[in-house]
């Protein structure tokens, strides 16, 4: 019995998953009741990857009746047992496998950008979920760089309203792009937001308190957040959402089945090469296969290229759904540099979320700055491992080092999310190397352009700037990215990109890409939320075509299962001939 | 430190450092024995961490792993490696190099491996080559380990600008290499409970939280937390 109202005042419609959890366990308490379909015959749509778009678009057609299995990497979480209050304990929700980077920038991977298991990335983001502005989505258009969406704002804007009631995110009225509020209150700011507050107030910048998906009041079952500063390793909590709480609980009701530890390696096309028929996954290191009527790739922007690239055929020799070379082209990262600022009195940065307050205020193109697009602002609080790789990069070891980690303390941080714009060149490929799986490790080669450089520096000097004028007694610098989108672009037609404007891709009638992958360009924000929001229109475009093609003839019906039989048959004696 | 002018941005370029002004510690362990929290022992909070933080965090403590990844020969150079860049250079140590040599025995990365560079562990036993190589041909020491502290930091100074050349080196790009190795010493070193009890840090904070995080009222400690000696 619980004692909130279902469906009362500020509690999602058509989503229990709040009230499926329990109140003092943090792991899921329907797994008894999942779905387990049979290997031998289709799924209605098999999803690769159990993160912010995987289990959107899993809960959604789940409860539009559809039966969706959703293959997942890394393990089934459950945070009680697995997630410690502890930073280098944490190290096995992120998605470590190797993979090669190179061009003249390379971006580090792993910790702060890939993650594995059920609930994906968001299981060790800060927290942040700002919108983005309705100018994001009409860049080419409005400054002459980076690329145009197919979509607008406007048609995302239902599904950001209904994501932020489903986290539920916490936060004051904001002022930014398109104005609005946030269901749940802000949270309190700690002592070492307080001071970046000051700063910023002297410099004439605006700071609000959020936007946190963290539960900041009676939420279903989950619990209020406890303030103990772990965001990024994983809430022990479930103050904190992914959507292993936030949308799979409800999608298991309704008959999401989630086969975790099971790493997708090729998309199977059928006969002709139009459609494909299934995925190849390795599972306890067999090869398993999973027939399905459609499927949606959801591995985010370096694992979803690397899939696609993977899967070639006689109709794909450069891999599916790649006629124009253009999978794994186009992937972006943030410039996301942090500036720290020492002050007289302790302010503990470790208490606390990490996300606390951040300004939109450089958000938009500024011609007099020099640079198209912009950059937000946002508190970001290092624990001891995080603010030693600040202290090295700032240029200091041996007695130094352990000087400045001594006077942790005193500290605040504060980070920018520079818009970087996407380049052709900024791409995912295969390498020679292979993983365990047998598989081509991924290679990704990124390099800053001009502008790119622009608004790092300027960036930079806002921060510097905001400390000094919190009256800083010292400041330390690291150079940094953070967030990964791209690589699978959303766009106009078969020659600008990878998948249109209903995350189909480009020739083939039943493969989708409902990830990050699929951003033509990342503004200055935190991904999440827009992931979560485009997954969610696209599970109501899948369900008007679904129900529109329930008029079809049962022919249809007969050649699918007849190409899931071919491909299965086809799929065996294809593993037999590999088997060494 | 209440003069933060002897920060090392700030002060004199040759000025000492300071661990000598620290009051040396009373209750518990901290890296040579002095911090800025004297009677701060994280240790004794353990009754309010869960079950599973407590087992992973007190393993690190109670089980230190032997080396098994790297040889004899490369585990005495890299350990004075280690022991330069954290600064230890008397007993009690956290044994840096025990849980690198773990994390490349087990093959943990981090995620990435950069172009031009070898896998970690590879990059690792180049590190070790290459640092007797410069202590022996540019610097004239019988071996790194065996070389006065002045001249081991010398010689990591000069690797920290990425200028170190010669023999082992041209495999490596020198830069990244000093930044992988640096890294996995700060993780090995600032994950052990006895630099919390240096530093001052509140370790693990579960089921607990916090409450005194900045307000009027509870201020920034809580009752539980240290308080900072005033050298």
């Amino acid at each position: 019995m619980s004692f909130m109202h279902k469906g009362s005042f500020a509690m999602p419609k058509d989503n229990d998953s709040p009230f499926l959890l329990d109140r003092h366990k943090r792991g899921l308490q329907n797994l008894d009741r999942m779905a387990r379909y049979p290997k031998n015959a289709p799924v209605d749509l098999l999803i690769v990857g159990a993160g912010a778009g995987g289990l959107v678009l899993a809960q959604r057609l789940a409860r539009a009746g559809w039966k969706v299995c959703v293959l997942e990497k890394g393990p089934f979480w459950d945070p009680d047992r697995d997630w410690v209050s502890d930073e280098k304990g944490s190290s096995h929700l992120y998605w470590t496998d190797k993979r090669i980077i190179g061009g003249d920038d390379p971006v580090e991977m792993g910790k702060n950008n890939s993650g594995q298991g059920v609930g994906g990335s968001m299981t060790h983001f800060a927290g942040y979920v700002p919108r983005f502005h309705p100018s994001d989505f009409e860049v080419r258009t409005r400054d002459g760089v980076g690329a145009d969406w197919p979509i607008s704002y406007w048609d995302l804007k239902p599904y950001f309203e209904r994501v932020e009631l489903e986290l539920p995110v916490a936060g004051q009225d904001w002022p930014w792009g398109d104005p609005h509020s946030y269901p749940h209150a802000p949270h309190p700011v700690a002592g070492a937001a307080n001071r970046a507050w000051k700063g910023a107030r002297e410099y004439g910048i605006e700071m609000r308190v959020g936007p946190v998906a963290i539960t900041n009041g009676v939420f279903g079952n989950r619990p209020h957040c406890i303030y103990r500063g772990f965001c990024l390793e994983g809430c022990k909590v479930n103050a904190k959402a992914s959507p292993l709480i936030t949308h799979l609980p409800d999608g298991i009701e309704h008959g999401v089945e989630v086969r975790a530890d099971s790493m997708a390696v090729r998309i199977e096309v059928d006969a002709a090469g139009d459609r494909v028929a299934g995925v190849t996954y390795m599972h306890d290191g067999r090869e398993e296969f999973q027939p399905a009527d459609a499927v949606a790739v959801c591995g985010y922007a370096i694992e979803s290229p690397r899939l696609l690239l993977n899967s070639t055929s006689a109709r794909w020799p450069n891999g599916l759904a790649n006629d124009n070379d253009l999978v794994g082209r186009y992937v972006m990262v943030q410039g996301a540099t942090q500036v720290a600022a020492r002050f007289p009195l302790e302010l503990r940065m470790y208490k606390a979320p990490p996300p606390e307050i951040s300004s939109e205020d450089f958000y938009e193109t500024d011609e007099s700055r020099g640079f198209a697009r912009g950059f937000s602002i946002q508190t970001i609080s290092p624990m001891p491992i995080e603010w030693a790789a600040h202290v090295l990069a700032d240029g200091h070891w041996g007695a130094a080092l352990r000087e400045y980690m001594r006077d942790y303390n005193h500290w605040s941080v504060l980070g920018v999310l520079c818009e970087l714009l996407p380049a052709p060149d900024n791409r995912v490929t295969l390498a020679d190397e292979r993983d365990q799986y047998g598989m081509p490790i991924a290679r990704f080669d990124y390099t800053q352009g001009a502008n790119d450089k622009a608004n790092i520096a300027y960036a930079k000097k806002i921060l510097q700037e905001i400390w000094e004028g919190a009256g800083a007694q010292d400041q330390l610098t690291i150079d940094r990215y953070a967030h990964l989108v791209g690589g699978c672009r959303m766009g106009f037609t078969a020659e600008d990109s990878v998948v249109d404007a209903s995350h189909r891709t480009w020739g083939v009638e039943n493969l989708y890409v409902v990830d990050g992958s699929v951003l033509p360009t990342q503004g200055a924000a935190n991904p999440a939320l827009v992931i979560m929001a485009l997954a969610d229109r696209c599970a109501e475009l899948l369900k008007a075509k679904r129900s529109a093609r329930a008029s079809r003839s049962a022919r249809g019906a007969r050649r699918r299962a007849g190409a899931a039989r071919w491909i299965a048959r086809t799929h065996a004696g294809l593993s037999r001939g590999r088997g060494r | 430190m209440q003069d933060p002018s002897r920060l090392p941005n700030l002060r004199p370029k040759g000025d000492n450092a300071d661990p000598e002004d620290l009051p040396r510690h009373r209750n518990g362990i901290t890296p040579q024995m002095h911090g800025r929290f004297p009677d701060y022992n994280v240790l004794d909070e353990t009754d309010h961490w869960d079950e599973v933080t407590r087992e992973v965090v007190l393993d690190r403590v109670e089980n230190t792993p032997g080396i098994r990844f790297f040889t004899a020969e490369e585990a005495a150079t890299l350990k004075a490696y280690c022991d330069t860049i954290t600064h230890q250079h008397r007993e009690p140590r956290i044994p840096v190099l025990s849980f690198v040599d773990e994390k490349l025995l087990k093959g943990q990365g981090d995620g990435y491996q950069y172009a031009d560079m070898p896998d970690d562990g590879t990059a690792w036993r180049l590190v070790a080559q290459g640092l007797e190589y410069s202590a022996q041909r540019e610097w004239r020491a019988s071996s790194f380990a065996g070389a006065p502290i002045s001249t081991r930091e010398d010689i990591v100074a000069v690797f920290a600008d990425g200028k170190l050349q010669g023999g082992p080196w041209e495999q490596l790009n020198v830069s990244r290499v000093f930044k992988l190795t640096t890294k996995h010493i700060c993780q090995a070193f600032y994950s052990h409970p006895w630099a919390w009890n240096e530093i001052g840090f509140g370790g693990p904070a579960y089921p607990r939280g916090y409450a005194a995080f900045g307000s009027d009222h509870l201020g920034d400690r809580e009752q539980w937390e240290p308080i900072q000696a005033t050298p």
